[in-house]
């Protein structure tokens, strides 16, 4: 086919007149059965390179693609464009899933998006053997690079797969930001007779800013300032899910229109959140990077970081999803020198210690495991266990096989030792970016030509977009007065404990403060172990008014506290004081059946739900038939305590339970 | 050979084609063109038919075959993401003694395997026997096992109740080791890994299956895995077998091929088809699996009577028995617990043309192209 037939259809079917250069040397390549890895920026229009053959090819061309948002986006309009796309993801109910699945068995599917997890799912592989195949896709493909800034185990089955595939079925691999180590790695893994096409990666209008501040507070105080001023809507992406609570509350207090969006949300919310943007219904979505990947708004108008990201392939990525309109964008980075306490934290603490990895393997080479009873057996956090079981997949110790329906651990039979020199130059290699990253923030050369350099696309440009080459910086002067509105911001605010469950009368509560955040998690401290006596009097002022706050003038029937396991009375005299207050009545009867540790002995919920299950017993249970009851504790981590309190109390009659804290913990498991 | 996963798949179960077709493909792209499978399957139609020579029902085959090769993709990267591995005829890794006793015609072009591969290279035996098989039996094989454990020589068994376990969990409780050939697709076998798995882990278990990964277990697969578990062994031991079943024909297909089989030496009050495996020409064994060549398995065949039954279908249990070896008329009616007189069997046997008269004291009768001479054409 000649590039003007293809643009004739391109015109009947996409509704485009015609196709960019390196897309038609793609698209040519794809049709002939060939290989391809695309390095083009966001916005080039590299869908339309798999998207205008999968409509000229007879079967079905699957997409594995790690992004939900973007895969629904994709099918929503290829839809509109009457070409039959579908996607199968994990948002969708498995009956949905099914009939996708089957109607791509039935050869009614054109364009399959799916994630690359479902390569483990086996109603998926056995559909597969009946579908008529034409090409593979796989979309975000830095994901299979360790060296790349998002590195997803699953992909590694999609390169096993690709490099299984028969010669003369075409795949193309398509990335946005690709660094020539990520770029080599990933052409060395998907084997020989492989095209590279990269493109450039300047972006004109974008307008790119740091802003130097000395603590959290000046940026705060800065976005309170001038937030609402900027042209447009765009995201604001903070570093921690606390974090992304606080800015929204922030902004909720200065009534600046925003959401807070974060990867523990449900799929609903989500979209909800998704699409609000789309509509610009709000100044700003607070974020964790977990949002904005694939999402197909070409007027973001602005990016704020408040936290330094990883390596500046991590920055370019997430500011790459704004303005792709062509339109001036503003572009802004925080940098506080403390910041980077946290990427180095992660990238310290990013693997579990060796001992763990040890454990691990011998628990596996002793039986065949399940993640759950691997979890139960090493006494390790789930999020450990999971990080840990990649990299030992990763070096061939163990693998994942399924057993009927369930997935199991098993330990490869001659399999090498741990390499921890492996995890050491990761390590190292994460650093370097890091400092790559703040060498961005130190610079004063042209910003954008700093991002290209970096990411391997060399090619000839003027920059003069950054506060570097023409544009004026920015520095943060603080006022009095916002200082007073922080500071009454910071007093009026409590984090909420979400506990409601089905089957259960417990109702949402609140904690007077985060747990490490504030001077409340030292006083709970010195109060618990270091023989401080009975809790200060400013954290019952504090857990009041986070009451009144929360719950106004409601009244509850009575109270209980959680019995201690070592503590002694200190719950018990602050409920004391807090019944006082509040006038309604405290009973004692509410103790343990046996003697349960301490929870914070556990490292994983499944054990810490094993510690108290069934440990607590109400001495005279006709005293909480049909009330309602306000359950104080000193401090919130897991919930399983408030949990499996509520159950109990549920099933004994309670109609509802809500629990009162000091404080709330931090990233805890499962948080 | 990862890289040919899908390829192999697709030409190992080619619908309608037996191993000898598939072997002789084989041979010719492998072996005398010097072509890699992948390569084979990259020829046009046109190619195929004049380099190969092959023909025009074939080319429909392979066609489809081709256009299956993507799908089968998926399946092998799931096998190989399983820990499954998959061996090719072609691969050093492909047990010698498997190809020596099946030969083309009957070697499987593929075997899926998981755990030790290197026991396939062992020097090896087959226990095999009934699902039901009497205590005493049990005990040979037990015995069997543990001589062979202790010369590390590995087990192959067919995973069947009776006979095939008990070989299996011997072998393992000798710290011997073993090869379990499955009558079922490879990744069908679930819980079967749990229980084996640490002998899996160290080493000491081989699991092998050469059908379709994902196929259930088949009564048909079970008899089709018999010729693969005897292929296996270099030795192969007979606990018990009744005179029909899996056991019977897998020996008497192990016979035909001319392969040694030792039959464990039955009780003279045992109810078991030994004696006539023995006079099919395997070899009569003790207990501890040394032959007993002075052993005359004759005088304790016993057989069920006929009296009552319709001419027909005595006179082929009297053929039979004939085809065995040489009866006069008062051992036939004896054996078969007949209530003729002995001259009514006589006059019978010298009107029946495929009877052959042996004149000697008493008349002895025999079936003209009976087993015993059959074998002597060989020897």
């Amino acid at each position: 086919m000649i590039r003007q037939e293809a643009e004739v259809i391109l015109q009947k079917t996409f509704k485009l007149s015609h196709f960019y250069d390196e897309q038609w040397t793609t698209i040519e390549k794809i049709l002939k059965g060939e290989r391809v890895l695309l390095i083009e920026k966001t916005g080039f229009g590299k869908s339309l390179c798999f998207q205008f053959p999968a409509v000229l090819f007879k079967g079905t061309t699957v997409i594995f693609s790690p992004l939900i948002a973007l895969m629904r986006d994709q099918v929503k309009k290829l839809t509109s464009l009457g070409i039959s796309a579908r996607c199968v993801n994990c948002e969708q109910t498995l009956e949905e899933n099914s009939q996708i699945i089957t109607d791509a068995k039935n050869g009614k599917i054109k364009i399959l998006y799916i994630a690359p997890e479902r390569q483990e799912n086996s109603e998926w592989i056995e559909a597969t053997r009946q579908m008529n195949l034409s090409m593979v896709v796989v979309d975000e493909a830095h994901c299979i690079s360790v060296w790349g800034h998002d590195f997803r185990p699953a992909f590694r089955r999609i390169i096993n797969l690709v490099n299984l595939l028969p010669e003369g079925l075409p795949v193309l691999a398509t990335t946005a930001t690709a660094t020539k180590k990520v770029e080599s790695d990933i052409a060395e893994q998907m084997g020989n007779n492989l095209s590279i096409i990269r493109g450039t990666l300047m972006r004109d209008n974008f307008k790119l800013y740091v802003i130097k501040v000395n603590s959290e507070d000046e940026k705060m105080i800065w976005l309170g300032q001038y937030l609402n001023k900027f042209p447009g809507s765009g995201i604001l992406y903070t570093g921690t899910r606390v974090d992304t609570e606080i800015y929204s509350k922030w902004f909720e207090y200065l009534k600046i229109p925003s959401a807070g969006y974060n990867a523990g949300l449900d799929a609903e919310s989500r979209i909800a959140i998704e699409n609000g943007l789309m509509n610009n219904q709000w100044k700003c979505v607070i974020s964790t990077n977990a949002l904005g990947m694939g999402i197909d708004k070409p007027d973001i108008r602005f990016i704020v970081h408040t936290q330094i990201p990883q390596s500046p392939v991590h920055y370019y990525q997430e500011i790459g999803r704004a303005g792709r309109d062509g339109q001036p964008t503003h572009i802004i980075l925080f940098y506080n020198p403390e910041d980077r306490e946290l990427p180095e934290a992660f990238i310290e603490g990013g693997r579990p210690a060796i001992s763990k990895y040890e454990k691990v393997i011998i628990a596996v080479k002793n039986e065949m495991l399940g993640e759950r009873e691997l979890i139960k057996k090493t006494n390790l956090k789930q999020n450990q266990i999971r990080v840990i079981k990649a990299d030992l997949i990763e070096q061939k110790i163990i693998r994942e096989v399924t057993i009927g329906k369930s997935k199991k651990f098993e330990y490869i039979t001659g399999a090498p030792k741990l390499n921890t020199k492996a995890f050491e130059e990761l390590r190292a290699g994460k650093t370097r970016d890091l400092e790559k990253m703040i060498e961005y923030v130190e610079t004063n050369q042209s910003r954008m030509k700093y991002l290209c350099d970096y990411l391997g696309d060399y090619s000839a440009h003027s920059f003069n977009n950054c506060d570097n080459t023409g544009l004026k910086k920015i520095t943060v002067s603080v006022s009095p007065e916002w200082n007073q509105k922080l500071q009454d911001f910071r007093e009026d605010y409590f984090p909420e404990l979400e506990v409601e469950t089905k089957g259960t009368n417990l109702a949402n509560g609140v904690a007077a403060s985060y747990y490490g955040i504030s001077n409340v998690g030292g006083a709970l401290h010195r109060s618990k172990y270091e023989n401080g006596g009975d809790f200060p009097d400013f954290l019952l002022r504090l857990i009041l008014k986070a009451y009144r706050k929360k719950f106004g003038q409601e009244k509850y029937d009575l109270i209980l506290y959680v019995p201690p396991t070592k503590s002694g009375d200190l719950v018990k005299n602050f409920a004391m004081k807090v019944s006082q207050v509040l006038k309604f009545p405290i009973y004692h009867d509410l103790t343990k059946q046996r003697i349960t540790s301490e929870q914070k002995v556990f490292e994983n919920s499944y054990l810490k739900h094993d510690n108290v299950k069934d440990a607590f017993v109400y001495n005279a249970p006709d005293e909480i038939k049909g009330k309602s009851i306000l359950l104080i504790d000193d401090i919130f981590d897991s919930g399983a305590t408030v949990k499996e309190i509520g159950r109990y109390l549920s099933n004994i009659g309670a109609v509802k339970i809500t629990p009162l804290v000091i404080a709330r913990t931090v990233g805890g498991d499962l948080v | 050979m990862n890289k040919e996963a899908a390829y192999w798949i697709t030409l190992a179960h080619l619908p309608g084609w037996g191993h000898l077709k598939i072997n002789n493909l084989i041979i010719k792209f492998y072996h005398e063109n010097k072509q890699t499978i992948e390569d084979f399957f990259q020829l046009s139609e046109n190619e195929w038919i004049t380099q190969y020579g092959i023909e025009y029902k074939e080319i429909e085959d392979l066609k489809k075959a081709k256009s299956e090769l993507a799908n089968n993709a998926f399946l092998a990267e799931s096998l190989l993401n399983e820990g499954y591995e998959l061996i090719p005829i072609t691969s050093p890794e492909y047990s010698k003694t498997l190809k020596d006793n099946l030969k083309a015609a009957h070697a499987p072009a593929l075997l899926y395997v998981k755990g030790n591969k290197q026991i396939m290279h062992e020097k090896s035996i087959a226990i095999v026997g009934s699902r039901n098989a009497s205590e005493k039996s049990l005990e040979f094989t037990d015995n069997i096992a543990k001589l062979a454990s202790k010369e590390y020589k590995v087990v192959v068994s067919g995973f069947a109740k009776g006979v095939d376990k008990q070989a299996l969990d011997s072998a393992i409780n000798y710290k011997g080791q073993s090869i379990i050939v499955l009558p079922q697709g490879i990744m069908t076998f679930g819980s079967g890994y749990q229980k084996y798995y640490k002998q899996i882990v160290e080493g000491d278990v081989l699991v092998l299956s050469t059908f379709f990964p994902k196929v259930p277990w088949k009564a048909e697969l079970a008899m089709a895995r018999n010729p693969v578990i005897y292929g296996l062994a270099d030795e192969i031991y007979v606990a018990e077998s009744s005179e029909k079943g899996g056991t019977w024909s897998g020996v008497v297909d192990g016979l035909r091929k001319n392969r040694k089989i030792y039959v464990r030496k039955p009780e003279p009050s045992e109810n078991t088809a030994n004696n006539l495996l023995i006079q099919k020409g395997a070899i009569a064994v003790d207990f501890n699996g040394n032959p007993v060549h002075s052993y005359q398995p004759v005088e304790t065949i016993e057989f069920t009577s006929v009296a009552n039954e319709p001419v027909a279908d005595f006179k082929n249990k009297i053929f039979e028995l004939l085809s065995y070896g040489e009866y006069s008329a008062k051992d036939v009616i004896k054996k078969l617990r007949l209530t003729w007189t002995e001259k009514k069997l006589r006059d019978f046997l010298k009107a029946q043309q495929e009877v052959e008269t042996i004149h000697k004291k008493p008349l002895h009768f025999t079936m003209k192209n009976s087993i015993i001479k059959q074998k002597k054409l060989f020897e």
